[in-house]
């Protein structure tokens, strides 16, 4: 087991260094065909060479290499490398630290995944172990109608519904029901309050989740229908075991593996999907970071930021792989 | 090969005094029909079945694939798939009977007094837990067994059925066994709770020859031991040959012969019996073959196999009367329009007391042409 974590965490920091070498060619790239983004710090005013030269110099982009399409630029991203082996992930435009940035944004983005993961992962198992059970049912044709249904919405869809029909009307209600600082009244505001971050992200997080949630549930089922013919499953029963420990500890249990592989899907899933939502509902968080950053041409916080999604993503996986050797014994020998 | 006199031999009064004495009926399966629902109607899988098992004997149902005997101890164990339905018919045990229980309960005799062997242990054992843990489960969940006494008792089943190392792979999971090793696991599995009736669905057709023979010594050994009523399903003669009591052949879900094991093989009454005797290869079949035996085997023995000409029909297409004459060599026109019925072989034309029957209209010739 140790021997396996060792080698999937090895796999992993190659993984992430291929990811920021992309990144950096990506953003090389962007700057040596659009211009300097050194000039976005400026706004609006038309600075002098000497101004440009000392941001430039400030944000690490006075290499010549920026200037030369196709040049790769190895030089600045060794240096980058050198800086976030330091903890540094340089500053936004305004020199504010990436990390102290984050640091604030995550635990909004944190809070809207705990709902998120909490929705599509209870809808999910609940929906599909009912399916699985009641095969051919009119309980399995609903739960898999619906399915369909949620996944021919998308996220975008249901939030901008959800925004423009729903929250302000209801919001309204609230407001003048229940008190506008009462909790009905946070919960369908149509964008993200800081001092109530958990009531603001319900909705949206909530929505997020059903919209994973719809192939998680068809994944469900079948992983669960598979258990069911399995022969384990008969001799459990012919043993004389009740049919509820036959369900946890045969099918259930049998079942977790290709669940626990899509939490890792669906968790990238979700990741993208939050910037959206964050986006969208004026949450402060990594997504919404990401979205004001990639608008305002600030590359250092693209750039960082997107190195942390990148990492918490592979650390997420390499989770995901070692609960997936936990749960099947066939694995962990291979 | 002395394997028939060495294991037909009645088992030893052993065991606890809760055992049931041998000779002392236990498994008693009657007129038992299993429809299955297709997209092309229902077709019959098991068709009028009857038979018995007694303490300490060993039941041999013997038949093609697809002629319906694993259907039938499925049937007896509640194992059926939900496609399935039992029509009608009994199996009782000691009295009770099962089919007529409600699920919950028919479940609750399931491996405390009947329990099953399957065919391919690699996908009968769960392969995400412990071999110690499946064989300590039921004592666990049923009788609350702790959880060190579950694993010292998974420990002394594996000692049972010969396991070596058994506490070191108590822990170890169902793919790290080899094929025969893991057999054994699925017999000490089935052994966990103590069960009078033991069916064993083809437990050794997935397994090298020689290790069948050590699987199915085991099984013999320990049902003599336990004094067990044992139902081999198997489509092998040579198989039966060695460990069998009493043999019931089974064609397109019938039983078409039923008689002792010894009496079989040295006269088949039904065509079929005779058509799969010959179609043993001769070294399996030397120890029955040399018991007089059916004479074609000499001809089977000194070149090629015979084969039993097309093939078992499907349980949707069953011919109409007799549903072995398409393939029956004394086939003649009364055969394809009225079915036998399984009938007593009439004590007369018998050389034992042993009371036998058989499916056929012309089984006497059968017999008489066999004794020649």
């Amino acid at each position: 087991m140790g021997r396996y974590i060792l080698r999937r965490s090895l796999q992993a920091v190659g993984t992430l260094f291929l990811v920021v070498f992309v990144l950096h060619l990506l953003t090389t790239f962007a700057i040596q065909l659009n211009g300097n983004p050194a000039l976005a710090f400026f706004g609006d005013r038309v600075p002098s060479a000497s101004q440009v030269a000392a941001v430039e110099a400030r944000f690490g982009l006075d290499d010549p290499c920026f200037d030369q399409v196709g040049n790769p630029c190895l030089g600045p991203f060794a240096e980058r490398l050198a800086g976030y082996a330091q903890g540094d992930f340089g500053t936004n435009l305004r020199g504010r630290e990436v990390t102290d940035i984050v640091a604030t944004a995550a635990p909004n983005t944190l809070k809207l995944f705990a709902v998120v993961t909490v929705t599509w992962l209870v809808m999910g198992m609940f929906l599909g172990s009912m399916a699985a059970r009641w095969r051919g049912r009119p309980a399995d044709h609903g739960i898999r109608m619906t399915s369909v249904l949620i996944d021919a919405f998308p996220i975008f869809v249901l939030l901008l519904v959800y925004r423009y029909v729903f929250s302000v009307p209801l919001s309204e209600w609230a407001r003048s029901t229940f008190g506008s600082d009462s909790l009905p009244a946070q919960l369908f505001r149509p964008s993200f309050d800081a001092d109530h971050a958990w009531a603001s992200v319900l909705v949206p997080g909530l929505l997020l989740g059903l919209a994973g949630s719809a192939a998680f549930i068809r994944l469900v089922r079948a992983s669960q229908l598979e258990s069911y013919a399995g022969e384990h499953v008969r001799t459990a029963r012919s043993k004389g075991l009740h049919e509820r420990h036959v369900l946890l500890h045969h099918v259930v249990r049998n079942s977790s593996v290709p669940v626990v592989t899509a939490v890792g899907l669906t968790f990238t899933e979700a990741l993208a999907g939050a910037v959206i939502t964050e986006g969208m509902m004026n949450i402060y968080g990594m997504g919404g970071v990401l979205w004001e950053a990639v608008r305002g041409s600030d590359i250092g916080l693209v750039i960082g930021v997107v190195t942390i999604l990148a990492i918490v993503t592979v650390v997420v996986m390499i989770v995901v792989d070692v609960a997936y050797a936990a749960l099947d014994p066939r694995i962990r020998y291979e | 090969m002395t394997a028939v006199g060495q294991m037909t031999t009645s088992a030893p009064t052993g065991g606890t005094a809760l055992r049931a004495a041998a000779g002392e009926t236990l498994l008693e399966v009657e007129d038992l029909a299993v429809e299955f629902r297709t997209p092309d109607g229902t077709v019959r899988a098991v068709d009028g079945l009857s038979y018995s098992v007694r303490a300490g004997e060993t039941l041999a149902i013997v038949g093609e694939s697809g002629c319906g005997k694993s259907v039938s101890s499925l049937a007896v164990m509640g194992l059926l798939a939900p496609t399935a339905r039992i029509t009608k018919g009994a199996a009782r045990f000691r009295g009770t009977d099962l089919l007529a229980l409600r699920p919950k309960e028919h479940r609750r005799y399931c491996g405390e007094h009947v329990a099953m062997v399957f065919q391919d242990a690699l996908a009968a054992l769960n392969p995400v837990h412990t071999v110690g843990y499946q064989l300590g489960e039921a004592l666990r969940a049923r009788h609350g067994v702790s959880r060190g006494e579950a694993r010292r008792r998974a420990v002394e089943l594996l000692d049972l059925v010969k396991v070596p190392n058994a506490r070191q792979r108590v822990d170890e999971y169902p793919h790290q066994f080899s094929g025969g090793m893991r057999q054994r696991v699925m017999i000490a599995s089935a052994l966990a709770m103590d069960p009078e009736v033991l069916i064993a669905d083809e437990p050794t057709t997935a397994l090298d020859v020689t290790v069948q023979a050590q699987v199915l010594r085991l099984l013999a050994e320990i049902q003599a031991e336990r004094t067990m009523a044992l139902v081999l399903i198997t489509h092998d003669m040579g198989v039966v040959a060695g460990v069998a009591d009493d043999v019931t052949v089974m064609y397109a879900g019938r039983a078409v012969e039923q008689a002792p094991v010894r009496e079989i093989f040295a006269a088949p009454a039904h065509p079929y019996t005779r058509a799969l005797l010959r179609s043993v290869p001769s070294l399996a079949t030397r120890g029955a073959a040399a018991g007089a035996g059916a004479r074609a085997d000499a001809k089977a023995a000194g070149g090629r196999l015979d084969v039993i000409p097309g093939r078992p029909p499907s349980p949707g297409q069953v011919p109409s009367g007799c549903p072995f004459h398409p393939r029956c060599e004394v086939a003649q026109d009364v055969c394809r329009t009225d079915p036998p019925p399984l009938a007593a072989i009439p004590a007369e034309a018998l050389t034992t007391a042993a009371p036998r029957a058989a499916a056929c209209h012309f089984a006497l010739d059968v017999l008489g042409g066999a004794r020649g």
